[in-house]
């Protein structure tokens, strides 16, 4: 029985976990472009930079 | 019809665009569409067309813009001070991009920006095509980016977040973080309610069964508590005045499952800890959807309006004869005073109402008056503030400050429509006002009832509660918002944007509707429509080959006419040329001296124009036709008459409404006679000519007082205070303003034949709504004697709920294929 009080405890924290990660991600403005992931993962950057590499810091 | 190499869209063949790129005969749908390709093509990312897959139609105007004045973003732009010293100093600016129509159009943004010397960043929303550039003003300036933006065929446009979009934005926000917390919760909750259950079926351990119901209770509370906030307060407030809305019905049905199942919790019964969850979690997700809709829509209309700045250009000194030369300061708006002379070059519209002092110009003042006609203007002669002047620079006497233009006492009207335009409930409000307190008195009476039978009082308020929880439809919150998403999006693919979701249940239930003729019915463009030869030796297409090359130089919205119809023949060389505003043209071609324009101006110049010939063209005026004179060496060569066109699809769409039962009605604030013969034209049945603004508003009042449900469908300032006084306002998307201020619903692509479509896609979504309601309802009403009878049990009311939620769902996806089958 004592497996079952585990994996409440399991599931609570993990769910807790997921929920603050939810909260940072709103206000992060992650839901903000919706759209835009699905097209961006497709845009590789794979062509010639005519710009000089930028300096990252 | 074509394809376009471009975005793929199929259009009709005549409005081609082409193109040989590398030897490829190439046709686009519009020089936007060409302009990319040919881009993509010398970038050396031709790949992109192969591994694009989208069957995008949801095009929009792609003409190569013209860049607006840099001067207009600069309140936006913001400095980054340089992180380490030795680096340069950053700008960055968020601007929107217009006339985005997929994902490939930001691609291509975002590289044309980084590829520009100078800029360090440039990213793009797909969402709401906001970009946000960085750049250093060291090597770079402002102008020549937005430059980039506009050769590729884009309109980049300064964008103040307005406060009503601010609050709007927020509210979205707000929702999704009680949402998302309301989710994640009743998930965890469903774990632990699906063990319950298989522990009803299978049985459980008494102790392990109480831990989980405990769990259950702490998982609940949040969301009745934190997500539920809003729907509490509002229902706290609607309870003072006796007002019954569904935040009431939530409140009472969450509320109440929840005490139950604490009071089962403790006496062993059945616990309701899901039904109170889920209810929250549902309504919440519907009000989501329509925040986000309600927010995307306004932002897509407040960026097709027109960039007026809105500053004047007052004359400093000097006398105001001499426009050429004169000092002039910038000057916002309110500052300007009665009695300022205020200067107006070509292309600019003009500020103020006034009296011209001195110059000459045309103006168009069709958006005032809807007459698409150039009015000539000299000194003495009453401007019109928001007309635009065509050509000459004009200094005018301001009448009064800008809170007392024509212009502003129309938006007074627009303001007071607004105010005593009664707010229409939605249906499902109007169910859930007398739902809510009859599931209350159902609830009463079987209180009372057991009471009556001498049952224990405990008993028999467990048993009127059961009456409440079971009753309270949740899925009756998704009913209504999920129908208007899924409508909305199918209509935005179709060009209309909806501004909120009463569009579709008013439109369903129209009666008639009310057209403005320039501009909506007509294109407000005119066109070449017939040439009177009077010179026998001569023929229609040599005299319109002589006129168009003189035309070439003027811009004249009826000489643009005549240059359209002259398209394909080549022009003639012209010396000499001159225009005359108000009057007409003038030029030398092979060494005769020709005359273009109006008949005074033909007989100033020596040519004579016979009262036969005069009487002829009077008749056309009558329909609306401008004449335009053609002459030269003492002769009339011949006479080209000139009107609005109407629009293609006009015919057909009204006979479309027509067949849907709607009376048609056309009003203008042109003649009688030119109404009547453009209503002939398009088959409307009613023309209202000579009609003020006012008037058009009155109009419309008029019908609705009658018991009549109208539509106004129009473009023009003047349309305003109608539209909003009608049912329903529709805008036309190249329309003024505050046309689209006061619409209700955009048609973002000037089609006439999306109006139709509108009443019929409104139609089917009100009725799967009507459907949504009724089975969101009848499942729990159907439950109710099981719990007036007291034997009502968790897996019914989870039954009811999961059952009703998952038909509201589905029906409304009919909404897609119902919009695939009217179009």
């Amino acid at each position: 029985m004592w497996t079952l009080y585990l994996l409440m405890g399991i599931t609570i924290t993990t769910g807790t976990c997921a929920y603050l990660f939810f909260l940072w991600s709103v206000k992060r403005g992650q839901y903000e472009d919706p759209e835009g992931p699905k097209y961006r993962m497709l845009d590789d950057d794979d062509e010639i930079k005519k710009t000089p590499p930028k300096k990252r810091h | 019809m074509s394809e376009c190499s471009h975005c793929l869209l199929h259009f009709p063949e005549r409005e081609a665009v082409h193109d040989e790129i590398d030897g490829k005969e190439l046709a686009f749908c519009c020089n936007g569409c060409r302009g990319i390709y040919r881009l993509i093509h010398t970038e050396g990312l031709d790949r992109f067309y192969d591994k694009r897959s989208w069957d995008d139609s949801a095009a929009g105007p792609t003409l190569p813009a013209a860049t607006p004045e840099a001067s207009l973003f600069e309140a936006l732009i913001r400095e980054i001070p340089a992180h380490e010293p030795g680096e340069p100093p950053l700008n960055e600016i968020e601007i929107y991009v217009g006339n985005i129509r997929c994902a490939s159009c930001i691609w291509l943004n975002e590289k044309i920006l980084s590829r520009t010397e100078g800029v360090v960043a440039a990213r793009l929303n797909y969402a709401t095509h906001m970009a946000r550039i960085k750049w250093q003003p060291a090597k770079v300036e402002l102008a020549t980016l937005l430059e980039r933006i506009s050769s590729i065929g884009y309109l980049p446009k300064p964008y103040t977040e307005s406060e009503r979009h601010r609050a709007q934005s927020a509210e979205a926000k707000d929702l999704l973080i009680r949402f998302g917390t309301a989710a994640f919760l009743t998930s965890n909750l469903m774990i632990y309610t699906t063990a319950l259950y298989a522990g009803y079926f299978q049985g459980v351990d008494a102790g392990m069964r109480h831990a989980m119901e405990i769990i259950s209770l702490f998982l609940t509370l949040p969301v009745l508590v934190y997500s539920g906030y809003p729907f509490l307060r509002n229902t706290l407030i609607g309870l003072r005045s006796l007002h019954f809305t569904m935040d009431s019905l939530i409140t009472v049905g969450a509320w109440s499952a929840f005490i139950y199942s604490v009071y089962s919790l403790f006496t062993g019964g059945g616990v309701y800890f899901d039904t109170s969850a889920m209810i929250v979690t549902l309504i919440l997700l519907g009000r989501y959807i329509e925040a986000t809709a309600k927010g995307k829509a306004s932002m897509a209309i407040q960026m097709l309006t027109e960039l007026v700045p809105k500053e004047a250009r007052r004359l400093t000194s000097g006398s105001a004869e001499a426009v050429e030369g004169a000092e002039t300061e910038q000057v916002a708006l309110p500052l300007v005073k009665k009695g300022d002379l205020l200067l107006v070059k070509p292309g600019e519209r003009i500020p103020l109402d006034g009296t011209v002092v001195s110059g000459q110009s045309e103006v168009d003042e069709s958006v005032i008056t809807g007459e698409s006609r150039a009015v000539a203007k000299n000194p003495g002669s009453l401007v019109i503030g928001g007309s635009m002047n065509m050509f000459g620079s004009v200094v005018f006497e301001a009448a009064g400050t800008d809170k007392e233009t024509l212009l502003s006492r129309i938006i007074q009207s627009v303001l007071e429509a607004q105010a005593s335009k009664p707010r229409i409930q939605n249906m499902a409000d109007r169910i859930v006002a007398w739902f809510v307190p009859g599931m209350i008195l159902l609830a009463l009476s079987t209180l009372a009832f057991y009471l009556f039978r001498g049952v224990p009082l405990e008993t028999a308020l467990m048993t009127a509660i059961s009456v409440v929880v079971i009753a309270c439809p949740c899925s009756l919150g998704l009913a209504t918002p999920l129908a208007v998403l899924i409508s909305s999006t199918v209509a935005s693919s179709h060009g209309i944007l909806l501004k909120n979701g009463e569009v579709i249940e008013n439109v369903a239930k129209l009666t008639g509707l009310v057209f403005d003729k320039t501009g909506t019915v007509t294109t407000g463009k005119p066109v070449l429509k017939e040439t009177l030869v009077i010179d026998d030796t001569l023929s229609a297409e040599e005299l319109l080959k002589v006129a168009a090359s003189l035309e070439k130089f003027s811009e004249h919205s009826a000489g643009h006419a005549i240059m359209e119809a002259a398209k394909g023949l080549h022009p003639y060389p012209v010396s000499g040329f001159h225009a005359v505003p108000g009057k007409g043209i003038e030029g030398t071609l092979k060494e005769r001296s020709i005359v273009v324009g109006k008949a005074s101006f033909l007989e100033e110049r020596g040519i004579r124009v016979a009262e036969e010939i005069r009487r002829k063209v009077a008749a056309f005026e009558e329909e609306g036709h401008t004449p335009v004179y053609l002459g030269w060496q003492e002769r009339l060569r011949g006479v080209f008459l000139v009107a609005d066109s109407v629009r293609e699809d006009a015919a057909q769409a009204i006979a479309a409404l027509k067949k849907l039962g709607l009376k048609t009605a056309i009003v203008s604030g042109d003649t009688v006679t030119t109404t009547r013969a453009i209503a002939a034209l398009v088959g409307v049945d009613e023309p209202v000519g000579g009609a003020l603004p006012h008037e058009k508003r009155e109009l419309v009042a008029q019908m609705q007082k009658r018991g009549e449900r109208i539509m106004m469908i129009g473009d023009g300032i003047n349309d305003a205070p109608a539209l909003t006084e009608a049912l329903v306002g529709v805008g036309m998307g190249r329309g003024t303003e505050i046309a689209m201020e006061s619409a209700d619903a955009i048609l973002v692509r000037n089609r006439l034949e999306a109006v139709p479509f509108l009443v019929r896609l409104s139609k089917s979504t009100f009725s799967i709504i009507k459907q949504n309601i009724f089975w969101a309802l009848v499942y729990n009403v159907a439950a109710i004697p099981l719990a007036i009878s007291g034997v009502l049990h968790p897996i019914v009311a989870a039954g009811a709920m999961s059952v009703s939620s998952l038909f509201v769902v589905f029906n409304s996806l009919r909404i897609k294929k119902c919009g695939h089958s009217i179009s």
